[in-house]
């Protein structure tokens, strides 16, 4: 009796122990991931168990679970909310000579990984705006009077506005940026409201002349699968790439760090090489319009077509911007960025 | 102590019970209180702007959406209570799925309707090519939030002003027109007053519905109260704003919970004594016929048929989302769910109510009264109590309890457990007032011990209405959105929470089929207890 | 001369399962009071709301001041006929204070004296600002029939409208409410199941039975000759035995032997009968020869009555003032004088 009591609670921990399972906390929702997901179970037998829900909610719940976490992984978008837990203490460093080789220095840190990249750029309707005024535009520029009461863009709220602002800071300086920020805000068209999708149609209808978005919200819409409406009203936006003449575009990462009590660290770590796979990186690409982060993978017709003009900001590690995403939303509260 | 006939141990083991489960229901009431007193005396204000911009928009919101409701459910009670016109008899029943429709799910369907490019001006292109989406208006985030928020709320008032209508007028609207009282002073001086403790019970609930909402505006990007509360503990763990805005968002609800008390009890004394007679309705002919079907036509359709629609035209056109549904998990979740969270509510509002009828005891029954301020505490900050209640617990007796309790289903349900313990146990007390007294007596006399009492006599006269809190409480869990979002466990999704995901993820068009599915539940169980929504 | 109010030959149906039919009264004067009574549940509530306007009337007509008010298929507004109806449960406006609903109808028409006098009348004065919820239901019943009077009506309907109250009220504000309706000329119809009500208050009285107007008349015809049994029974005024009318002024009982009175000539002589034979008709002696056996025995205040087994299908009652000097004990004889003679012969076809 005794014998088989205790062999069958051997069986199970040890079952645990060697589970072919890793939990991920992610925000992210394309179907894409899920099938990422897939493809890695198909290839390795090791099942994701996933997690989804926003960042901050999710950060508690980690924190909260302390030792008894059994999350692995946390996905996170926005290269300021993985600094965020970093700094929380919930990642722990991990050696991969593997990620270290293939992911660019500035897209990572001891602690996290970028996974896809995306620009934050400037979009415009011909039809309003003279290419000639926007050609060589930088973000510098978007404080000048010439684009008064014709600026589109999210909330301050918006972790990607944040970002954007504290690579301002880290470029220009504090003081030189709130300066900036003044003039900025006092170019919106309007008090602003809804997503990036909803500031790019705003250009395309016409009611105002500039939009500040994310380039795969562009690309989506361009793609057809947003509706037949939706892709004419985006042939009428055309991308701009700000600061192509110095340091380059303002970018952005989707990344993932190992949690610190991650019972299934080995498979955890299988599943972060995964991802940056030629497989991996060249379908999240493919199907959520984002740019890899290894080099010379094959990105999708569309976005190539948009980014003929993509200079990336290679010199701003992504890092700064959870260094400085406090204060960059302090300034922008205090520029009255709604 | 115990005012009852006769002591014995067991009514030391009931009262333990009863206290330990009104004191589970009030826990969370008094986390908030303690973090808020904390923050009152550890620390000083900083008197921010941001405080003044979520109470602004927190109560402009509100106020139009009071007078929304107010419009959209008074009117068409009134004219199908009284009147007979084309269609009565389906509006009575139909303008009740409005409560199908969660608020945030309407607003997803509003918000893509009338974007730039987005399914107006697509539906109007078929017909007119040469369009251009300047035709389409630009409604700003606040008018769709508050829309959104009037088309999903108002059938509380419509309820309660119809049942006020059927059940308790016609006696007094003989009278009057006996006296000889013109059918336009009847209205104003009989039907209205009688009617008003009814509407402002009704106008109560749905001005706590809009204080604590935090999907709709959420998705709207407004920033209010819940938002407001949500950001600061959230992200940017700001604690002392966090309970000061739920000091703000508590003390107004409490106050709408203290005015709808109080009509409560009015109406008891405006209810009619004795059985009413139905109202004989009046025929609308013509014109006024017309005119009537025309107004609840629109409102029905508004408030039902246009995001019903919505969501059937993207779940067709966008059906590849559907292999990535697992739609089976789905409603095995939903299932689980409510059953589960109905049984345990159910038999604990049973015993407890039990117990107070047995004990007679005050402290219990304030105790028991007070159990039911759950309702009254919007979700998101049951999900914080619950929260640190459990990590409280965890770290006062040093056990690991928090991977058990957060993101569990323990955890979930507990927070069920605080949010709609009111409706199972107000449910089950309005009935047992019913049952006689005497009855029990009777029954004691007769040599039954408690227990028979209750399965043989209270049980069975109870049963039927438990159906009905049955089907009330799983529209609730179906619908709920924060404390699901927040407490749920690994791989768990119910409909509310991946429409809410898709929908914050700009994909729209994927919440579409999720939607669906949550409020071809919320109607199915809507349309198997119509009746009774209308008896109560 | 033109009736004041008439109803002609009118069906009434609470329900679509339930008729009274060929129902026709008349009141003539304006100012009278003719009261309607019968058993619970008969229909004189639905009889009274048709009158009011709340309910459709099946067939027939009601005519009132010159008017038609009701037949099949026209109906006039309740609010507009100037018929004013008292519900057996008040029904006062439970959010207005007494003042406010007795003032509620055509206010600026009241002569707020006269208002305040009846209210005095009815015992009301210190309670006029109290709601319906704080009163007693008698009070509350006060209130409604101030309602109900001080605008004037055409025509008052009142629907049991003491039920409410203790006896000795009850007398008191009969009294009260039929002297007011006479000085102000209020014509009006009260429902009552109570006959003494009835009778005090009817000028006419009409009696529902089975869901027919079984007789309709003065009061101290209906008691003394009523025209059916079943208002006999309603009444409960005493037994029926079946005897032989032996000439136009005698009957005959196997047991009782002769039995004197003036018996309608419509009978013919040798008919057997139902004739009613009522306590008080019974005289007590103890020397007669006519004995029968005491099986019942009740006190009822000012006399005993006692029930008597004639034989063994029949009995009857005898009222015996209480100072008599003895009391007779159940199971023993008790003698009654014969010959019977009977004020009023009550008797119907067999």
């Amino acid at each position: 009796m005794f014998f088989i009591i205790s062999s069958i609670l051997f069986f199970s921990i040890f079952q645990t122990c060697l589970s072919s399972e890793i939990n991920l906390y992610t925000t992210r929702h394309y179907e894409a991931d899920y099938e990422i997901y897939k493809k890695f179970r198909n290839k390795t037998g090791i099942k994701v168990n996933v997690v989804s829900g926003k960042s901050k909610p999710l950060e508690k719940r980690i924190i909260e679970e302390g030792k008894g976490c059994k999350g692995d992984l946390f996905f996170l978008a926005d290269a300021g909310r993985l600094y965020s837990a970093e700094k929380k203490n919930l990642f722990q460093k991990i050696k991969s000579p593997l990620l270290n080789k293939k992911i660019p220095s500035h897209l990572r840190n001891d602690y996290w990984y970028g996974i896809t990249k995306r620009a934050r750029i400037v979009f415009y309707n011909p039809e309003n705006v003279d290419f000639e005024k926007v050609k060589n535009l930088d973000y510098e520029d978007l404080g000048d009077k010439e684009w008064k009461n014709s600026i589109a863009i999210r909330q301050s709220n918006n972790v990607y506005n944040q970002s954007l602002v504290a690579s301002l800071i880290h470029n220009l300086g504090e003081k030189k940026t709130s300066e900036w920020l003044e003039n900025f805000v006092n170019n919106f068209y309007e008090a602003p409201s809804g997503n990036d999708r909803a500031q790019i149609l705003a250009v395309a209808a016409g009611e105002a002349k500039l939009a500040i978005a994310n380039t795969y919200y562009y690309a989506l819409m361009l793609s057809g699968k947003k509706g037949k409406s939706q892709q004419e009203a985006a042939k009428r936006v055309k991308p701009l790439f700000p600061n192509k003449n110095n340091r380059g575009s303002h970018i952005n990462i989707s990344g993932i760090g190992i949690l610190k009590y991650s019972p299934n660290k080995i498979n955890a770590i299988k599943f972060l090489e995964f991802l940056v796979s030629e497989e991996a990186q060249t379908h999240l690409s493919t199907n959520s319009f984002e740019y890899p982060v290894v080099e010379n993978i094959n990105i999708p017709q569309i976005l190539k077509l948009i980014s003929k003009e993509f200079k990336e900001d290679k010199l701003t590690p992504v890092e700064i911007y959870g260094k400085l995403q406090t204060k960059s939303f302090n300034l922008m509260i205090e520029k009255k960025w709604n | 102590m115990f005012k009852t006939y006769y002591n014995s141990r067991e009514n030391w083991l009931i009262f333990l019970l009863v206290l330990a489960i009104s004191t589970i229901a009030i826990t969370p009431l008094f986390s908030i209180i303690i973090s808020l007193l904390k923050t009152l005396f550890l620390s000083s204000f900083s008197g921010d702007n941001i405080l003044f911009v979520y109470i602004k928009n927190s109560f402009s919101i509100l106020f139009f959406v009071t007078i929304l409701t107010i419009v959209f459910g008074i009117i068409p009670s009134f004219l199908i209570s009284f009147f007979s016109f084309w269609g009565v008899n389906f509006f009575k029943y139909a303008l009740i799925l409005s409560l199908a429709i969660p608020p945030y799910i309407y607003g997803y369907s509003l918000s893509s309707f009338f974007e730039n490019y987005g399914t107006a001006f697509s539906l109007l292109k078929n017909f007119f090519p040469t369009i251009d989406n300047d035709i389409i208006p630009n409604l700003s985030p606040k008018t769709m939030a508050i829309v959104s928020l009037s088309f999903s709320l108002f059938g509380y008032i419509y309820l309660l002003s119809m049942t006020t209508f059927n059940n308790q007028l016609s006696n007094y609207i003989e009278m009057s027109r006996s006296l000889g009282i013109s059918k336009f002073n009847t209205v104003s001086k009989v039907i209205f007053p009688l009617s008003r403790p009814a509407i402002f019970i009704g106008i109560s609930l749905v001005a706590m519905e809009t204080l604590s909402d935090f999907g709709t505006v959420s998705f709207f990007g407004i920033s209010t109260l819940t938002t407001g509360i949500y950001n600061s503990w959230f992200i940017f763990d700001d604690i002392e704003t966090s309970n000061l805005l739920s000091l703000v968002l508590l003390v107004f609800i409490l106050c709408l919970f203290y005015i709808e008390n109080k009509f409560q009890k009015k109406k008891k004394f405006h209810d009619s004594v004795t059985k009413s007679n139905q109202i004989k309705p009046k025929t609308l002919k013509g014109f006024y016929n017309l005119l009537a079907f025309f107004i609840c036509f629109i409102i029905f359709f508004i408030s039902f048929v246009f995001p019903v629609l919505q969501m059937i035209y993207w779940s067709i056109k966008y059906s590849n989302y559907f292999n990535n549904l697992n739609l089976l998990a789905l409603n095995l979740n939903t299932l689980f769910l409510i059953t589960t969270t109905s049984t345990i509510l159910l038999s604990f509002s049973f015993f407890s109510n039990f117990g107070n009828r047995l004990l007679k005891n005050n402290f219990l029954t304030i105790l028991s009264n007070l159990s039911i301020s759950g309702y009254a505490i919007p979700g998101i900050l049951i999900s914080i109590a619950v929260i640190t209640i459990f990590s409280t617990i965890s770290n006062f007796f040093n056990i690991e309890l928090k991977s058990i309790l957060i993101g569990s289903f323990i955890g979930l349900i507990f927070g069920y457990f605080f949010r709609f313990y009111s409706i199972a146990f107000n449910g089950i007390k309005s009935n047992y007032l019913k049952i006689n007294s005497q009855i029990d007596e009777s029954g004691y006399i007769l040599g039954l011990s408690k227990v028979k009492i209750f399965f043989k006599i209270h049980f069975p006269i109870l049963k039927e209405n438990t159906f009905f809190i049955f089907i009330l409480i799983s529209l609730e869990i179906i619908k709920e959105l924060p404390i699901t979002l927040i407490l749920r466990p690994f791989n768990f999704e119910t409909f509310s929470t991946k429409a809410f995901e898709y929908a914050s993820q700009d994909l729209i068009e994927a919440a579409a089929l999720p939607s669906l599915f949550l409020v071809l539940w919320t109607t199915i169980l809507i349309l198997f207890s119509s009746k009774y929504f209308l008896k109560k | 001369m033109k009736e004041f109010f008439k109803v002609d030959n009118a069906t009434f149906s609470p329900n679509q399962k339930y008729f009274i039919k060929n129902v026709s009264f008349k009141i003539f004067n304006k100012g009278d009071i003719v009261s309607l009574l019968g058993p619970s549940g008969v229909g004189k509530t639905s009889i009274l709301r048709t009158i009011a306007g709340l309910d459709k009337l099946i067939d027939g007509e009601i005519w009132l001041d010159n008017q038609l008010i009701s037949s099949k298929g026209f109906n006039v507004q309740p609010e507009k006929r100037g018929v004013s109806l008292t519900f057996q449960n008040n029904c006062l406006f439970p959010h207005m204070n007494l003042k406010q609903n007795i003032m509620i109808s055509k206010q600026d028409e009241l002569n707020i004296i006269e208002v305040d006098q009846l209210i005095k009348k009815f015992y009301l004065k210190d309670i006029i600002n109290n709601f319906p919820h704080e009163v007693s239901s008698g009070e509350a019943q006060r209130a409604a029939l101030i309602r109900s009077i001080v605008n004037n009506p055409k025509l008052l309907l009142l629907d049991e409208p003491f039920s409410n109250l203790n006896k000795g009220l009850r007398e008191e504000l009969q009294v009260l409410l039929k002297k007011i309706l006479k000085e102000k000329r209020i014509t009006s119809i009260i429902v009552t199941h109570d006959y003494d009500e009835a009778f005090y208050f009817g000028d006419m009285c009409g009696v529902l039975i089975n869901q027919k107007m079984i007789q309709f008349a003065e009061p101290y015809k209906i008691y003394h000759h009523p025209n059916s049994p079943e208002i006999a029974n309603f009444f409960n005024k005493g037994e029926f035995i079946e005897a032989k009318i032996t000439s136009n002024n005698q009957l005959f009982h196997e047991k009782l032997g002769v039995i004197k009175g003036t018996i309608d000539t419509k009978f013919k002589i040798g008919t057997i009968v139902k004739l009613l034979i009522q306590a008080e008709d019974l005289i007590h002696s103890d020397k007669s020869d006519l004995v029968f056996k005491i099986i019942d025995k009740r006190f009822v205040g000012t006399n005993f009555i006692y029930t008597l087994e004639i034989s063994k299908s029949e009995r009857i009652h005898v009222l015996v003032h209480s100072h008599h000097s003895h009391i007779h004990n159940i199971g023993k004889k008790f003698g009654i004088k014969s010959p019977i003679s009977l004020e009023h012969v009550v008797c119907f076809e067999k």
